[in-house]
Parts: C-alpha cells; structure tokens; sequence
C-alpha cells in the first residue's frame, strides 16, 4: 500500500528544505522514493497550499511514573475542573481533562492532535523505571522514552568517593541505561537530592555534599564523561543546581564550564537565568545566559517556559521542592526521599501575571528563546506540567512568532516586571523553518533518533501537516493531517486511528562484571532483588502494543 | 539482560501476599505466615461453573457477558489482582459503565484524603533500611501487617548511614501490641499504650509538643505527658526519624484526622531535622490498584462503594479466604480457583493466581517500587486478562 502527499510546501530543517513544494510517498510506515510508474497508488492526498513538517517531537515533559501518578492523585480537583465540551475536535474519553495532570490516555491524544509523535520522560527514577515505563504503555498514539536519573544514587556517590576509574563509572552508566530501558542520562541538582536527606538545605556548584564529600561540579564531570564516552547521542541531561534561587544564573554559567567541553543539555534554563538586581532583588540574567549559550557550543538547552494559569510542579528536585513547598497553590505538597537512588517533590502552583516574580519568569523565558542564535541548540519546552501543560504548545508558538501579539501580552504584565525586562525591545520573530528546527530536527538530533524528525527517503513516516494560518496558535493547534509511522492518524485535529508507539532506547554495551559489585551491594544494602531491577523487553512490548526500539550508538 | 526468566532459572519467587512484596523468597523455606498461606495455596483446577454446575469455559463466559449485558451499572468489587490484571478489568468497566470498588477501598482513602487535603513527607523502605534511627510504629504492631518488616529493614546486618545498633524503636497505640518479637534481644522498645481511638488526642498532644508548647495537663488518654515530651526530643534530635502507620488499624470515624496529625508533625520536624512518613500495610494488589487507576483515570480509587448497582462482578486473584459480600445481584465471581462459596454464584471462573500459576507486576506498599511476579508452577488456569478479553470480544 502506497500513499502519496502531494504538493505540500515542505519544510524540513534536517534537508535544508524550507517550502519547496514536493511529493512525499510512503509505504510500510516508512518514506519512500518515487516508486515506478508501474506500482499502484492506494491513497492520494492534495496538500496544495498546506504546510508539511516531520511529527514534533517533545524531548522533555513529565509525562509518566512517580511523580507524576502522585500529582494526580493529589490533585482531583483538577480533574473535576475539566470541561468535556472542549476542545471540540478529539475523542474524549469517560475520563477526559485537559489540564496540568491528563491521564496516560489523555496525554497520548492530546500530543497527537498537536501533531507530535513522541515524548520523552525526562525523569525516570531508575528504581521506579518499571512504573515508567508502566505508564508509557499506557500511553497511546505517541513514540516514547526516558532518561534515567543518575547523581544523587548512592551507589554512584560511593563510587565517586571511592575513586573509581572512569571505566568503572562508564560501566554503571551502562548497565543503568540497559537495565531501566532508557535513551539518556540525566542528573537532577547533582549531589543535592542525597545531601538533603543528609539534612542539607542547599548545595552549590562547588560545595561538598557533607556526606560524601564530592561536589556537583565532580558529579557533573564524571558523568558527562561516560555519557559521552560511551557514545550515545543524548548528552548529560543536566537540571542545575539551585533552581528557582534569584541569583542562580552564576551556577548556570559556572554549570557550563564542569564537563571541560564535552556535551551538556541544561534542562529548563529559564527556571536558572535569574539575577539579584532591582528592589525585589530578583531580576533577568537571560542577557548573560543567552550570551553564553551562543559562545558555548558543547551546550544545548531547552527553555522550560512558564505561562500563566493553574498548574503542578513535579521534580525529582526535594531539596528544592521542599524550599517550594511554602508556595503552593493550591496549599498541598509532596516531598520523597526514595530507595537511596534520588527523591521528588510535587508542588502545585499558580503563576499569576500580575505577580511580580511570575510575570518576569514569563519574560525571561521569552528573551532565552529570543536571543539564542541557533535553533538546533535552543528547544521549545514548557518542562511540562512544571512551566505550563504541553497543551499550551501552539500558544507559545504564537508568542515566538508573532511580535505584536507579544508584545500585547507582555503589556498586560505587571508594571513593575514591564520595567526589567527587555523582551519588547527584541524584534525577532521565529519562521516555521525555525520552529521545525526546534520541534523536529533538532530535537530528534539531540536524542539521537536517526530515523524520525525529518522527512528524507528511509525515514519513518511520522508526518504532520497545517494549514499555513496567520494565527501560528491556530495552525499548529490544529494539524490537517496527522501520520504515524504511515498510518493517518489524525484528520483535522481529530483522532481517527488509535495507535500505541514505541518505547526508544539507547544500550551501549559493558563489562557484565560491573553486576559482581552491584550484587553485592544490593544484597547487602537495596531491598529487592538486582534481576528484578532490570525490565525485561516484554514487559514493555506486552499485549502486542508497544515495542523496543534501542538506536545504534553515535559513531 | 533485557529477557525474562524461565520458570526453570527462577531461584527466588516473589510474594504479593503482603504490601512488603519480599522478592527474596524460597517458597519452601519461608519464615513468614502470611507467604506460607499464599505459596501452599493447592493448585486447583480450571473447572468453571454455573450456579455450581459444572460448565465449560465458553458457556461461562457467554452467561456472564449475558449478565454484563443486561446490567445498565454493574459493580466490579474486590479488585484483589495485579497491573495487567486491573488494566483488563478498568476497560471492562469502562465498557460496561461499571464503578470499581477495591476490597480495601476504605483504607486507602484514609491516606488519600490526608494526600488530597494536606500532602506529606514519606520516605520509602531502602531509605528505612540504611537512614532510619528512630522509627515510631503508630496504632500498629507492623508485624500483624507486613511479618517481615523488621526482619528486613530494622533490624538487619549493616545499614549504610547509620548504626543499627542504636536503632530505637517506639510502639505508640494501638490494638494488638504483640510487637516485634526480635526486638528485646536488640533493645527494649518504648511502648507508650492507648486505645486506638484514643490516638487523635495523644498525637495531638505530641503535634503540640514538637512545635514547642507548653501543655497545662500531666496525662493524655492514660499516657505521661512527660513520656510524650521525651518523645517529642527524641523526634527532634534523631537525623531520620520514621513515623510509620497502617491506615487499617487507624478504623475509628475521620481516621484521616489523625493521620493529618502524623503527617504534621513530620512537616514541622523537617523545619530543622529530617524525618519521613511511612504507610504500611497493604494487600491484594492495593497499592498498585490504586496507582493504576489513577494514571488510567486521572483520580483515585473511590472510598466508597455505589449505593446503585444491578449486578456484581467479583474479581479475587490472590487469597481464595476473601468472599464477596451476600447480595441479591446477579454475581459473577472471577477469582481464586481454591474459593469455597457460601451461597455459589451465578456465573464462577477460577482464575490464574499472579506469582504461582502465572507472571505479572505489583506495588510495593510504599509506592516507588514496582515488582515482576513470576510464575512458579504449571497450571491450566486462565489469566484474568485472557477472561476479559473473551468477555469483551461477546460484549461487541
């Protein structure tokens, strides 16, 4: 069976293509070449005028395990706050929301009417990797995965103080990477999730963990070391230390020099650009970040903006969290320690565009995005439910897009926070070959799928197409068409097919010894066994849905 | 790495018996009520029935789909099984308009109500293991619940941050005081008594105290004051005080009053210290029931059960001693192959037991671990799955 996309105006940032109007034919879910002339076409679809683009794919939201299973829980009212009349164009299940904390099936279909084709969970517990993965099962329509949290397990600082060899350390690396069925690493205020237990209430970039007696930065090159040596894609996924802190954009800039120039994704950098200026002593330092993030190339980053309006902050940050938990809104928390591998604190939140701070958090987040150059090193997140739901996606873009309607929003602000910021000084508007960069090429680049977020012959056929609309929210609120590996999924914003995507990896191989002392330190310290700790790949696979994708290493 | 087990690789078997999940279990060699019981459970047949009769498989499922059919709101109750089981049977009930009660519907909303209003600080059993040096067992023995928790978590070889040496113990109220009969040789816990229902004002009384006020009154509910301010510093000089409960045993009217209480003055401990909560108990699946249908649904399990029902479907994998409750519904019963019924049901189909007769995944009681069941012995029995899927192909 062959499909054809005809006369769509293709933009697809990975082939230099910005418009140019081309057939697309797919078969098997995957693009093909123009096949001869003798092969019938089954299906032909007229893109005249529409806008075509590879499926957007989102390289950090919280979308499954612990954390957030526990913010649903602790927040019904969300759920009864939800209206089921809209947005009128999806199916809506009996347990429909579309709000901070969607259900596993909610989430599936709403990133898919947005026209995005997978999702990664930035922060997989690598002992609560089976809940994960559980939850991403569950997940219909969209392609998945996770990154494993690694930094704050004891094993790992037991390690550091004990001066293992960066073989040692590459191994572990490994073997957690294969054994939690993740594609990335990630570390979450290295050192500081363990130093709270130990009853520290804050850690620097430079300050010992009391315990251990290693710093962040140390935790920071050691790990961004076997991530990249071992030669996976994704670099170091890294949640800096003191986030939230005014003043914090200092550890942010000091982050950027702990891997000694090997690769380093920051992860919501707008929650770390905040200087001390002003009355309120609380102001932007997205000037000096951005500024630095043009100067460093070894340095991606994904912005994490906030928007205004209910939501629920969920971090495996407790530290922090805990510090957070004075301003939750509405007046709940919950803060773990967890199986001596890290922590999490959920924090629900309002952010309010007459309060001062929230309204220069907005502010900053837009002037990141705004003044990085390149934008396949810059990525669009709201660091879901933290900043904003993902379903405030095409909002964000129409923020990024359309200068007028910015600088609208920006002049409802709080005067005081109107007054220390830039952002209506900056003329830039994103194109649509800019946004794909950030939604599709350069994401799938970073994560290292080789085969998704482009549109080249070979490629999965994860397709999404717009109406070119003047209104940026409106268009990518709404695709035309949506194709998930080859199959029309979704028709003018409405599902038409459920579909229930993979689950992709990343299994650089090791030294199986590196299990003799993990042995033994389960047994003498963990509370299950280590071969329950690895998840099989039926687990992930059962029932004939979902499947494991484990992409080759970088070369 | 990423394959599972064969039957014949397994050494260890996991036992959902308890909200402990223990994964380091010989089945033959076990120290531990609660594990015997499930793991010399007879390895009955497939037979399924009809009011008692015996019937083959495709006539059962054809007069329970016939039951589910006719009802316009049925009540799926017990809900005693694992993920991959409650997955199965949540769709079902979406299906067929259904409400689902779990048999331990009432305890769990203790907790979720105190989740829902306040939030908390808790901690999880690896942390309790190496960090925990004072651990206050409120309302509740433990061992009547989880048989093995202090053998593997309190009072075990070496701990990583703390000397379990030292370790203190403090049995404050409850019903069935029997205690943990390992901790004398280790030292003599602290046990300050009081009926259970008395506990509301006893932790208030300790609420006060930890914040620092000073109380005009020398006994609460038959406890010292000055035993409950020994207490309280004790909470405040210990680097990781543990305050567990068992929602069950907290069984008096507005329990989550009194967990509130708990869960206070950890947060109030935490202004300066470290301490954590700990809820305990657990069985049938709960734990994991509960999560499950929360991420499928977006809310928790409802504590309590429809008044509006017209049929009963009763799902029970784990412990053939569970009976649904006498009603006069139409009852169908999926569950365990060893059940003796009092009054048989209409339709019966005995179904796998996940961690004998077939694999699965399950919940441990505090929340952030979640373990594969494996499978132990050869049986002809169904998986619950597979019932549900014949059920729902005859629905459409």
């Amino acid at each position: 069976m062959i499909t054809l996309l005809k006369n769509g105006k293709v933009i697809d940032p990975a082939q230099n293509k910005n418009g140019v109007v081309e057939d697309i034919y797919i078969r098997d879910g995957r693009i093909i070449a123009k096949p001869n002339a003798a092969e019938k076409i089954n299906q032909t679809i007229d893109l005249a005028g529409k806008i075509v683009m590879a499926g957007a794919i989102d390289m950090h939201s919280h979308i499954g395990g612990g954390k957030v299973n526990i913010a649903r829980m602790m927040l019904p009212e969300f759920q009864e706050a939800k209206k089921l009349s809209e947005p009128e164009a999806h199916i809506c299940t009996p347990s429909c929301s579309h709000h901070a904390t969607p259900s596993a099936t909610d989430t599936g279909f709403r990133y898919i009417e947005m026209g995005y084709t997978a999702a990664f969970e930035p922060a997989m517990m690598p002992i609560n990797a089976r809940q994960t993965h559980l939850e991403m099962a569950d997940t219909p329509m969209i392609d998945k995965g996770g990154y494993a949290m690694l930094g704050n397990d004891d094993y790992f600082l037991r390690m550091l103080t004990a001066k293992k060899d960066q073989k040692a350390i590459n191994d572990y690396v490994a073997w957690i990477l294969n054994a939690t069925q993740a594609i990335g690493i990630k570390v979450v205020n290295p050192g500081g999730i363990s130093a709270f237990k130990f009853n520290q209430r804050k850690l620097d970039l430079d300050e010992n963990n009391a315990h251990y007696q290693v710093t962040p930065r140390e935790i920071l090159k050691s790990l961004s070391r076997a991530v990249h040596e071992l030669g996976i894609a994704k670099p170091l996924h890294v949640h800096c230390n003191n986030l939230g802190a005014a003043g914090n954009f200092e550890t942010t800039l000091n982050t950027m020099s702990a891997s000694d120039g090997v690769p380093m994704h920051l992860t919501h950098i707008q929650f770390h650009s905040y200087g001390t200026e002003g009355d309120k002593k609380f102001s932007s330092a997205a000037a000096q970040i951005s500024e630095a993030l043009n100067k460093n190339k070894h340095i991606t980053a994904d912005v994490g903006q906030i928007l205004f309006g209910q939501t629920v902050t969920a971090s495996g940050d407790s530290m922090v969290q805990h510090l957070n938990s004075k301003h939750a809104n509405p007046k709940k928390s919950v803060i773990m320690d967890i199986e001596c591998d890290a922590g999490c604190g959920v924090v629900p939140f309002k952010y309010r565009d007459q309060n001062y701070v929230n309204a220069l958090q907005w502010a900053i987040g837009l002037e990141i995005f705004l003044s990085v150059d390149d934008p396949w090193r810059i990525f669009l997140t709201t660091d879901h439910p933290n900043g904003a739901p993902f379903t405030c996606y095409p909002h964000l873009i129409r923020l990024l897009m359309d200068k007028s309607f910015r600088n609208n929003a920006f002049s409802k602000l709080s005067l005081d926070a109107q007054a220390m910021s830039n952002l209506a000084n900056i003329d830039r508007e994103y194109s649509l070959y800019e946004i794909a960069t950030m939604t599709r090429a350069g994401a799938a680049k970073l994560i290292g799928l080789n085969d998704r977020g482009h549109l080249a012959v070979g490629a999965a056929a994860d397709i999404t197409i717009y109406a070119d609309q003047a209104d940026r929210e409106a268009m990518f609120g709404k695709p035309a068409y949506v194709f998930k590996d080859g199959e029309l999924v979704v028709k003018d914003g409405k599902v038409v097919k459920v579909t229930w995507g993979k689950t992709h990896t990343a299994k650089p191989a090791f030294d199986i010894s590196v299990e003799k002392d993990l042995k033994e330190y389960f047994d003498k310290y963990h509370t299950i066994q280590l071969d329950n700790f690895k998840i099989s790949n039926d687990e992930i696979a059962q029932d004939g849905r979902g499947a494991v994708v484990t992409h080759q290493h970088k070369q | 790495m990423n394959q599972r087990p064969s039957p014949a690789q397994l050494s260890l078997a996991t036992c959902p018996a308890c909200g402990l999940v223990c994964d380091d279990v010989q089945p033959k060699n076990l120290n531990c009520s609660k594990g015997v019981a499930f793991f010399q459970q007879a390895s009955g047949d497939a037979q399924a029935k009809i009011k008692g009769k015996n019937v083959s498989l495709v006539e059962a499922v054809e007069a329970a789909t016939k039951i589910l059919k006719q009802s316009k709101q049925p009540l799926f109750s017990g809900l005693s099984t694992d993920i991959e089981g409650f997955r199965a049977i949540y769709h079902l009930a979406e299906k067929t308009n259904a409400s689902l009660s779990h048999t331990n519907s009432t305890s769990i909303a203790r907790n979720m109500r105190v989740l829902q209003s306040a939030g908390w600080q808790t901690t999880t059993l690896t942390e309790v293991k190496n960090r925990a040096d004072l651990i206050v067992c409120i309302g509740t023995d433990i061992v009547t619940h989880n048989p093995r928790f202090f053998e593997r978590f309190v009072w075990v070889k070496e701990a990583m941050f703390t000397d379990v040496n030292t370790r203190e113990v403090v049995y404050l109220g409850g019903e069935t005081l029997k205690k943990d009969e390992k901790t004398p040789a280790r030292k003599a816990a602290l046990v300050l008594p009081c009926r259970p229902e008395h506990l509301p004002e006893v932790l208030a009384v300790l609420h006060a105290l930890v914040l620092g006020k000073s109380l005009k009154i020398s006994e609460v509910a038959g406890i010292a004051i000055k035993d409950l301010e020994a207490l309280a510093a004790k909470l405040k000089a210990a680097k990781y005080a543990v305050l567990a409960w068992v929602a069950k045993d907290l069984d008096f009217p507005h329990a989550e009053l009194t967990i509130l209480q708990i869960t206070q003055t950890i947060a109030a401990l935490n202004q300066a210290t470290r301490a954590a909560g700990l809820p305990l108990g657990g069985s049938d699946g709960d734990t994991g029931v509960n999560y499950a249908h929360t991420w499928l649904s977006g809310l928790t399990l409802n504590a309590e059960t429809p008044k509006q029902c017209d049929a009963q479907v009763w799902v029970n994998s784990f412990n053939a001693e569970k009976l649904p409750q006498k009603s006069s519904l139409p009852l169908i019963v999926l569950g365990n192959t060893n059940t003796h019924f009092e009054h048989e049901p209409d339709v019966f189909i005995p179904v796998a037991t996940p961690g004998l007769d077939c694999s699965g995944t399950l919940f441990r009681v505090d929340g952030s671990v979640t373990l594969p069941l494996k499978k132990i012995r050869e049986t002809q029995l169904p998986t619950l799955n597979e019932i549900v899927r014949q059920i729902e192909a005859k629905l459409s």
